[in-house]
């Protein structure tokens, strides 16, 4: 009995190990476009594993795994930009920040930061779809049952998100001050 | 399919993945061939594309987030402390006990079919531990899928339930009867519980339409019918906090 219930608990850690392993990365950058910052998008990532260890033995269905974490970190995202937005909170080193100018044919010296800013500034609703979109983990049908809308839905988001970024990369003309990437490790 | 409609569907065209056996990109893709305007702009596109992917497929990963996230694993369950031999002599005591007493309730001419049973399992089932069949935050695709499934799905939600997203669903039986479970997320790992049955299956249920609130273990849950259906709504919290997603 005590060996069924020690082997039970080690083949839920190496399951959560399994886990943990595939899918940290993808979902830490998920996170991170969603807020652009390191320390809230590690925050959404270990809280989607936590919940999993807790909540995920309720799903049936193993293959749904990676869509179950997608769509409870964007939950929690949600969650507590909700809370933010009842109690709004500023960092000096936030505000003002904008992009650099980005020539078209300047698209390939873009880095990843720049990318980040441009999706910071597109219309709200076309972000986690771009995102997802980008990070290429799901299809279609899947980023409508993470973001909770309907397929046609998604698909229009994402075609005019990515307009939306098109022209921003590639059309901003105005004279900005240069953008400071945040420090990350790895 | 004409080349501005072409144009909007390659625009969101991720070479390499599944969209290359989608129908809808074959078709758009056929049109960039013949149409060598369209050809130019999306080799332009697909550069675009590329880097763009790119960057958010290298954004970097702080070190030691694995090894965070590792360290912090808690079980679900850590019943340690029972597994002591006094504690599972005890347990084997009990479980002669209740063998007993589950023999002499088999033993009695009937069963209890009572509203009150019914509720008490339902609500107790939430408590103990329960599986989902679908996990989904829409409300309308755990209604579909309750339909598909020969459940109950013509229930009516109050306004402000409508508006909560959902966590899954179920179908649970009763007596052989099909009966509804609808999870909604309140949040901070907080959930509703909706339960559904036909009224006709619930001799004693209650008959009006404004609830009856009683406590059950650390639910409190809410029960009325309308129509031929009955509703019992199990959520944490006191009668006041269930009471405000009834809207009364």
């Amino acid at each position: 009995m005590a060996h069924n219930d020690n082997d039970s608990r080690l083949a839920d850690q190496q399951d959560f190990e399994l886990h943990v392993s595939r899918y940290y990365s993808t979902l830490y950058q998920f996170a991170f476009s969603l807020t652009r910052n390191e320390n809230d998008a590690c925050d959404l990532t270990q809280q989607t594993f936590y919940t999993w260890a807790r909540k995920g033995h309720q799903l049936r269905d193993a293959s749904k795994v990676k869509t179950w974490l997608f769509t409870t970190l964007y939950h929690e995202f949600l969650e507590k930009r909700r809370r933010q937005v009842r109690f709004p909170h500023h960092e000096l080193s936030e505000v003002n920040q904008d992009l650099p100018n980005i020539a078209p044919a300047s698209v390939n010296e873009l880095d990843s930061a720049t990318v980040l800013q441009s999706l910071a500034r597109l219309d709200e609703t076309f972000q986690a779809p771009v995102a997802l979109f980008y990070l290429e983990e799901h299809s279609y049908k899947e980023i409508a049952g993470i973001l909770g809308i309907p397929l046609g839905t998604v698909k229009s988001r994402i075609s005019r998100g990515i307009a939306q970024l098109q022209q921003i990369l590639t059309h901003d003309a105005g004279s900005r001050p240069a953008m400071r990437r945040r420090p990350t490790h790895g | 399919m004409d080349s501005r409609l072409a144009k909007e569907i390659l625009l969101r065209y991720r070479p390499g993945t599944a969209d290359a056996s989608d129908q809808e990109y074959a078709e758009a893709l056929e049109q960039a061939k013949r149409d060598p305007e369209l050809g130019r702009w999306f080799a332009q596109h697909q550069a675009f594309h590329n880097t763009i992917r790119d960057r958010f497929k290298q954004l970097p990963v702080p070190a030691g987030l694995k090894e965070d996230i590792l360290a912090g694993y808690r079980p679900a369950v850590t019943p340690v402390w029972w597994q002591q031999p006094a504690v599972q002599a005890l347990a084997a005591a009990a479980a002669i006990v209740l063998l007993l007493g589950v023999a002499f309730f088999w033993s009695q001419p009937r069963e209890d079919r009572s509203f009150a049973a019914f509720q008490n399992r339902v609500v107790r089932n939430a408590q103990r531990g329960y599986v989902m069949d679908i996990t989904t935050t829409h409300l309308g695709e755990i209604r579909q899928y309750l339909a598909t499934q020969g459940a109950l799905a013509d229930y009516v939600l109050p306004a402000l339930l409508e508006k909560l997203p959902g966590d899954g669903g179920a179908v649970l039986r009763w007596h052989n009867k099909p009966v509804s479970m609808v999870c909604f997320d309140l949040g901070n790992h907080n959930d509703l519980f909706l339960f559904v049955a036909s009224r006709g299956d619930l001799p004693d249920a209650p008959s009006a339409a404004e609830p009856q609130f009683t406590k059950i273990g650390n639910l409190t849950a809410a029960s009325w019918s309308t129509g031929d259906r009955t509703y019992v709504l199990a959520g944490p919290g006191d009668e006041q906090f269930v009471r405000r997603y009834l809207g009364r």
